[in-house]
C-alpha cells in the first residue's frame, strides 16, 4: 500500500512544472536576468560601456545631454556592468520576459539620459558630478564642493588655486 | 480527416538547427523538454528528428560562414505553414561574434524570423514563453 502513500504525497504537492510563463517563477536571487539601469543614480562614467562584454551598452551625446543606451538584444548578461558600476545603478533583475516578435527586435532599448549643465562662471556646457557621484567621494558635501562642481573642468582648476601662492 | 488537422493544431512539432552555436542555447533546449519542472510538452511541443515533420524551427548560433548554406538547405525543407524562432541572442543580433569574419548573422538576413529568445543562453522560462508565442503565432497560419 505504499503507493496510495505516495500517489496523496503527490496530490498534496501539486505539479512540479513551473506556471511560467503564465504565473510567476521562482529564481534564487544570484540568477542574472534582464539588465534594469536606475535613471537617477546613473552619472554618466562609462564604465559600463568599457567593460560590455557584449556591446550591449552604448553612450551618445548631443549638446544637452549625455544618453546611454543598452540593446537587451545583445545583452549576455554576464553582470560586468553590475560589478563594476560605482554607484550601483545598474542591477540584473529576475525578469525573465526576454521573448518577444519580431517586430519589436529593436524596441528592446533602454535609455537613460544624463543632463549637462552650464558652467556658472563661463558657459561652457559640461557634465556636472551628479548627485550620487558626490555622496560616493565626499564624506559631507559642503559648500564649497557644492560651489566647485557647477563649475566647469577649467574654471574649477583656477578656483582651486585661487589664493595660492605665485 | 477533419478532425485529425484539428488536432494536429494542438500539437506543433519542434525542431532544433545549430548554426554554429556554443552548445548552451542547446543545452537550455534540452533543458527545457526533458525536466518536468519546465516541461514544453504541456504546450502539446514536442522535438521531431527530421525537418520534414517539423512545424516550428528552433535556430540557434550566430550563422557561421561555413553553416549558412546548410542551415539554408535544412530550412527549405521544412513544410509550410512554419514559424521561426530564433534563440539566443547569437542568431539575433550575433552576439559577443557580432562584426567577426566567420558569422554570416544575424539570422534575419536570410530568413523571416518571428519570434526571439534573447538571454545569453536564455532561461527555459524565457524559452517556454517564446514558444508559447510561436504557437500563437503557427495556430493564427495554419
Amino acid at each position: 500500500m505504499n503507493f496510495l502513500q505516495v500517489l496523496i504525497d503527490n496530490l498534496r504537492k501539486g505539479p512540479a512544472t513551473e506556471p511560467f510563463p503564465f504565473g510567476d517563477a521562482s529564481t534564487p536571487a544570484a540568477y542574472r536576468g534582464r539588465v534594469a539601469i536606475d535613471q537617477d543614480a546613473c552619472v554618466g562614467c562609462r564604465m559600463c560601456e568599457h567593460v560590455c562584454a557584449g556591446g550591449a551598452i552604448r553612450f551618445a551625446e548631443d549638446n544637452e545631454a549625455l544618453h546611454l543606451v543598452i540593446w537587451h538584444n545583445t545583452c549576455v548578461s554576464c553582470g560586468l556592468c553590475a560589478v563594476y558600476c560605482p554607484t550601483k545603478a545598474i542591477t540584473l533583475t529576475n525578469n525573465w520576459h526576454v521573448s518577444h516578435r519580431q517586430e519589436d527586435k529593436y524596441k528592446q532599448v533602454d535609455h537613460v539620459t544624463i543632463p549637462y549643465s552650464a558652467c556658472t562662471s563661463c558657459g561652457v556646457v559640461f557634465l556636472k558630478a551628479q548627485d550620487p557621484l558626490m555622496q560616493l567621494a565626499y564624506k559631507t558635501v559642503g559648500a564649497n564642493e557644492t560651489r566647485l562642481r557647477d563649475l566647469c573642468p577649467d574654471c574649477r582648476r583656477v578656483e582651486s588655486s585661487r589664493g595660492a601662492r605665485p | 480527416m477533419n478532425f485529425i488537422s484539428k488536432a494536429a493544431k494542438k500539437s506543433p512539432w519542434i525542431y532544433r538547427i545549430n548554426a554554429g552555436s556554443c552548445n548552451g542555447c542547446d543545452v537550455e533546449l534540452a533543458t527545457t523538454a526533458c525536466i518536468p519542472r519546465y516541461d514544453i510538452e504541456r504546450l502539446g511541443c514536442q522535438y521531431c528528428g527530421s525537418p520534414r515533420h517539423a512545424d516550428i524551427i528552433l535556430i540557434t548560433g550566430p550563422i557561421t560562414v561555413g553553416v549558412k548554406d546548410k542551415l539554408l538547405r535544412v530550412y527549405e525543407q521544412v513544410p509550410d505553414p512554419k514559424v521561426t524562432v530564433a534563440v539566443g541572442i547569437c542568431p539575433i543580433s550575433g552576439g559577443v561574434f557580432r562584426e567577426s569574419y566567420a558569422i554570416a548573422g544575424p539570422l534575419d538576413q536570410f530568413v523571416p524570423v518571428d519570434v526571439n529568445i534573447a538571454g545569453c543562453p536564455p532561461r527555459p522560462q524565457a524559452i517556454i514563453e517564446g514558444l508559447a508565442m510561436a504557437i500563437d503565432i503557427w495556430a493564427s497560419r495554419a
